[in-house]
């Protein structure tokens, strides 16, 4: 249980990044939050929702990140503190939003923490979120350790309301995801009243006008940064080489640092306000030293940021050489590390220091392949997203016109390897799947003769693909959408969503039913079972081949494991050793070899499959996909 | 021992070979034998891939490699060499006795007849038919009774995977079984067979085979919207073609009777019977197909000693009744059955040669029917 609530002033506790960040906005008196769950962003909320009620907040998934970000909006115009949390995709849906709220403006303290994922571990795509910063003119803090990142959240508010702006914090994964010390301050103990002010105006009109006012708060934004506290210097007064940084390469700096034991040779800049920069603190330092290096993730954001600054003054400042990810001495993909760092500075100074050695990759390997069985990336045991692929792969085999599916976001994006078939053919954002449906379903007409198919998750559907479902109808395309309702946003955590009858808070909520919506947008809806294979292909087929227009298929099926944790399983399964045919002609290893459900085990010595007791849900899926009948299952 | 790479012949050689090439009889013998084939609406479909290096699906499909010599001398003792109807014993003109089986036969009711007569007499204890469902698409079924042989009875004209059924069956311990099948259906039997795999099957309590003449089957998807397109949405009741010289497709459909002329329906022909040699199902105890100008009687080839048995039992019985064949429907028989295994060579030359062929004749086999054969009626 996080310990995000206490109020012990001076108490040192171990935090999660996303967790010190919730801390920060409590200590700032926040009373309104709300998000999209996203990776790494999602326990921001998450924690929050927990104290909730102790502490007097809203808090609230929304529906998407564009909502999310109007919840927090209103409470801020009202005059109080909200904290609006997404991931580095959901700021593209509020952004639209989020780029008229700069120019009106906002009264109660207003802080929007986006949680990037370099690598795009868990994430469609690895954007910096922080060109948003720029574009719209708003403040950007980057928390570099999980302290700062409680300070920043709570110094954040104040920035917000002395400047009437949102501000932005830029987290990454390794900052949100690490856990570390953080000693706690006081929580306040008043709460304002609500209030919107008739006299004032959030209008975006005139834009003119609002721009250059948002430019006058930008430049004392600037002059606030440049005293700002999480921004400073740490080396030598004449350094070989000064690294830049911001965020979780902070860090990595540091570790760098210390291991070359080179701390009297480079200097670390650290920069906490990216946007504004402020503009003489980097010129002073960057008098310090002729050769800089930047270490940041993702985007040469801070990068091309401070080569603008010395652009202005280079007549002043002389000539510098400057080294990063333009220069190629920093990958400009994926996330960085300590040896990452280490290897950038050893590229331009002399350093004889080995960050590992060299077969440790090799030998790592071996460990993890004597240690870990060997699981490929997919679904969980017992997931009805397999069942759901599985039957998809055989109806779009049997309709044999060379259907295909469009692919959405969530645990289903799996569908696009080998746990999913590689039924899944594309992979945009949230809801792409069923407008691109809406696309390739007008085709026809021109001689498409492939059946359309896109997927869509219960929780993705709320969020984005509502609108496509009505345009689908409203333009008479042609397509089968398959609502892969598994009670959860499961990718994310489990949080609960509209269809789910409960609220962030755990407070009961009315269901948004799903068919019922998809029948009142005009589509034909029917329902199915996953788990019931057979009657699953089908429905699908006679769906695909017989019903003309906007078809929508509920697979109606709880997430694994949501259900571990509130239901026994529904079967005891076993493999009866004397009917598996194992890898002879006839079965070939269907279940291991082709379905691949994790909780399905090849026996190499005996050459028969057996059930990985710890981890099978009991689905029953398997038994019905044994061509010998030899998985059987019973009622536990 | 093969050196170098092993030749699959598994599921891999079975779609190049067969599947991907529109090969496939839909005769139904590769199914309900592993998770990897299924049947849709007369095609066989495959799932996923099988890397094992021999399959039975490869083995026991009527259009892979065959050595014909090697399977006509398990069934019959002798070589394939009686190059006009197969091996024969005897050839004659038969009918049903009871009109029940006339009525709803295509044409004699000796088919339905003798299954019905090998049931009563315990010479089987199942039958294999091929009945239709309510859209005609044709299915292979287990049948213990005379209600099962009428629902089989008449034709659509299409394919169905019938020995599906064989392999699906939870068959008991010795129960013998009788099947009813097209010309590529009794190869597919005999190469099940002689078959050196494993077989898991229970092929070996098949004690009866009847062949049904089949000079081409359709494929079932796209003839079937050629047919809805053309009886303004009616249910299709029944399908016949009327005897030569006038050969008219003639499809009841509600109360209406549309007329289609066979050359329509000849696009449907499915691409597998363009090179199949086999007019009379010869692989067979007894073959039965219709007589040119006598309606109301069937063609019976006795192939064996069963079949033979079962003919003179069921006559004796009262059950059927024969009449010699004339020398002239016996010729034209033998002139159309040559024919059929003549086009199937021109139709090879023309494609790149014969060598590449499924089956393999020796080049003395290939002038006798060249020659015998006469010219082609086109």
């Amino acid at each position: 249980m996080s310990s995000i609530g206490q109020n012990a002033p001076g108490k040192t506790v171990l935090l999660m990044g996303n967790e010190a960040i919730a801390r920060g906005a409590l200590e700032a008196g926040v009373k309104v939050c709300a998000a999209y769950p996203g990776n790494p962003s999602s326990e921001i909320i998450g924690t929050l929702a927990k104290v909730a009620g102790k502490m007097g907040l809203h808090v609230e998934w929304s529906v998407n990140e564009k909502v999310a970000l109007e919840v927090v909006a209103a409470a801020s115009f009202a005059g109080l503190r909200g904290l609006c949390a997404m991931k580095q995709n959901g700021l593209n849906v509020a952004s639209d939003f989020l780029l008229n709220l700069n120019l009106t403006g906002c009264r109660g303290g207003l802080v929007l923490v986006v949680a990037d994922d370099p690598a795009g571990v868990s994430s469609s795509n690895e954007e910096d979120s922080r060109i948003y910063a720029k574009l719209g003119d708003l403040p950007l803090l980057e928390p570099a350790h999980f302290q700062e990142a409680k300070e920043m959240a709570k110094s954040a508010f104040e920035i917000s309301e002395q400047l009437g702006l949102p501000v932005l914090i830029r987290s990454v994964t390794r900052v949100s995801h690490a856990r570390g010390n953080v000693c706690l301050n006081e929580l306040p103990q008043s709460s304002p009243k609500p209030k919107f002010d008739n006299s004032l105006r959030f209008h975006s009109l005139p834009a003119v006008m609002n721009h250059k006012l948002l430019h006058e708060k930008l430049n004392r934004a600037e002059g606030m940064a440049e005293k700002s506290p999480f921004n400073f210097y740490r080396g030598p007064e004449k350094p070989e080489l000064m690294v830049i940084t911001c965020g979780s390469g902070w860090m990595y700096s540091l570790e760098a640092m210390t291991n070359m034991n080179a701390q009297d040779r480079v200097g670390i800049l650290k920069l906490g306000t990216t946007w504004p920069l402020p503009e003489d603190f980097v010129l002073k330092h960057l008098k310090k030293a002729d050769r800089i290096l930047f270490i940041e993730e993702v985007d040469p954001f801070l990068e091309n940021n401070v080569k603008e600054i010395y652009a202005q003054s280079c007549f002043i400042l002389g000539l510098k050489s400057f080294f990063g990810k333009a220069s190629k001495h920093v990958p400009d993909v994926g996330d960085l590390n300590p040896e990452i760092v280490t290897h950038a500075i050893q590229n331009l100074i002399q350093i004889p220091y080995e960050p590992r050695p060299a077969d440790y990759a090799r030998r790592a390997r071996e460990a993890a392949a004597e240690l870990l069985p060997a699981r490929a990336l997919g679904f969980c045991a017992g997931c009805p997203h397999r069942a759901t692929y599985w039957a998809v792969k055989i109806a779009l085999a049997l309709d044999g016109r060379d259907g295909f599916v469009l692919g959405d976001i969530g645990c289903y994006s799996l569908g696009m390897g080998p746990s999913g078939f590689g039924q899944m053919k594309t992979l945009h954002a949230m809801g792409s799947g069923t407008g691109l449906a809406c696309g390739f379903g007008q085709l026809h007409q021109f001689g498409l003769e492939q059946p359309v198919v896109a997927v869509c998750g219960d929780s993705t559907f709320y969020h984005a693909a509502m609108p496509a479902l009505v345009n689908a109808y409203y333009n008479g395309s042609n397509f089968l959408l398959l609502l892969l309702d598994n009670s959860a946003t499961a990718m994310t955590g489990f949080q609960p969503h509209p269809g789910t009858g409960e609220t962030a808070t755990g407070s009961e909520a009315p269901v948004i039913d799903l068919k019922a919506i998809c029948e009142v947008f005009g589509a034909h809806v029917e329902v199915v079972d996953p788990f019931d294979v057979m009657a699953t292909v089908k429905t699908i087929l006679r769906l695909l081949q017989d019903v003309k227009g906007v078809k929508v298929l509920i697979l109606k099926r709880e997430c694994a494991l949501v259900s571990a944790k509130h239901q026994r399983r529904l079967y005891r399964v076993e493999v009866d050793r004397e009917r598996c045919l194992g890898e002879t002609c006839g079965c070939n290893r269907l279940c291991t070899r082709i379905f691949k459900c994790p909780g399905l085990m090849w026996d190499k010595a005996t050459g028969k499959a057996r059930i990985d007791e710890a981890i099978c849900t009991g689905c029953g899926v398997c038994s019905e996909i044994c061509p010998a009948s030899a998985i059987r299952k019973e009622k536990d | 021992m093969e050196t170098g790479e092993k030749i699959n012949r598994g599921l891999k050689a079975l779609e190049e070979k067969v599947l991907d090439r529109n090969l496939c009889t839909a005769c139904g013998a590769c199914l309900s034998l592993c998770p990897y084939l299924r049947s849709w609406k007369g095609r066989v479909v495959k799932l996923d891939d099988c890397n094992l290096e021999e399959g039975r699906c490869f083995a026991y499909c009527p259009r892979t490699e065959v050595d014909l010599d090697e399977i006509y001398q398990t069934v019959f003792g002798k070589n394939y060499e009686e190059i006009d109807v197969g091996p024969a014993r005897k050839i004659m003109m038969a009918r049903a006795k009871n009109p029940i089986w006339r009525k709803k036969a295509q044409t004699g009711g000796v088919v339905s007849s003798l299954v019905d007569f090998a049931l009563r007499e315990k010479i089987i204890r199942a039958g294999i038919l091929t009945p239709r469902d309510g859209d005609l698409l044709p299915y292979g079924q287990i049948i213990r009774g005379r209600k099962g042989i009428l629902s089989a009875a008449g034709s659509s004209y299409v394919s169905g995977p019938t020995l599906e059924a064989l392999n699906r069956g939870a068959w008991k311990g010795q129960e013998r079984i009788g099947i009813v099948g097209l010309p590529c259906q009794v190869l597919a039997l005999a190469r099940m067979k002689t078959s050196k795999l494993e077989k898991k099957t229970p092929i070996d309590q098949v004690n009866l085979v009847i062949g049904l003449f089949c000079t081409w089957a359709l494929d079932y998807k796209p003839f079937m919207a050629f047919l809805q397109d053309r009886v303004d949405g009616r249910s299709i009741k029944k399908l016949n073609i009327t005897p030569p010289p006038e050969r008219i497709f003639e499809v009841l459909a509600g109360n209406k009777l549309y007329r289609i002329s066979v050359d329509g329906i000849r696009p449907f022909i499915r691409p597998s019977c363009r090179v199949c040699l086999d007019m009379t199902a010869e692989l067979s105890d007894l073959s039965i197909g219709t007589v040119e100008g006598k309606e109301g009687w069937n063609t019976v080839i006795v192939r064996t000693a069963m079949g033979e048995n079962l003919l003179k039992r069921a006559k004796r019985a009262g059950v059927i009744e024969t009449r010699p064949l004339s020398k002239n429907n016996l010729n034209h028989l033998k002139e159309a059955s040559l024919l059929k295994k003549r086009r199937v060579l021109d139709a090879l030359n023309e494609k790149g040669g014969i060598e590449k062929a499924y089956f393999t004749l020796s080049p003395q086999l290939i002038k006798r029917i060249l020659s015998e054969s006469g010219e082609s009626l086109t």
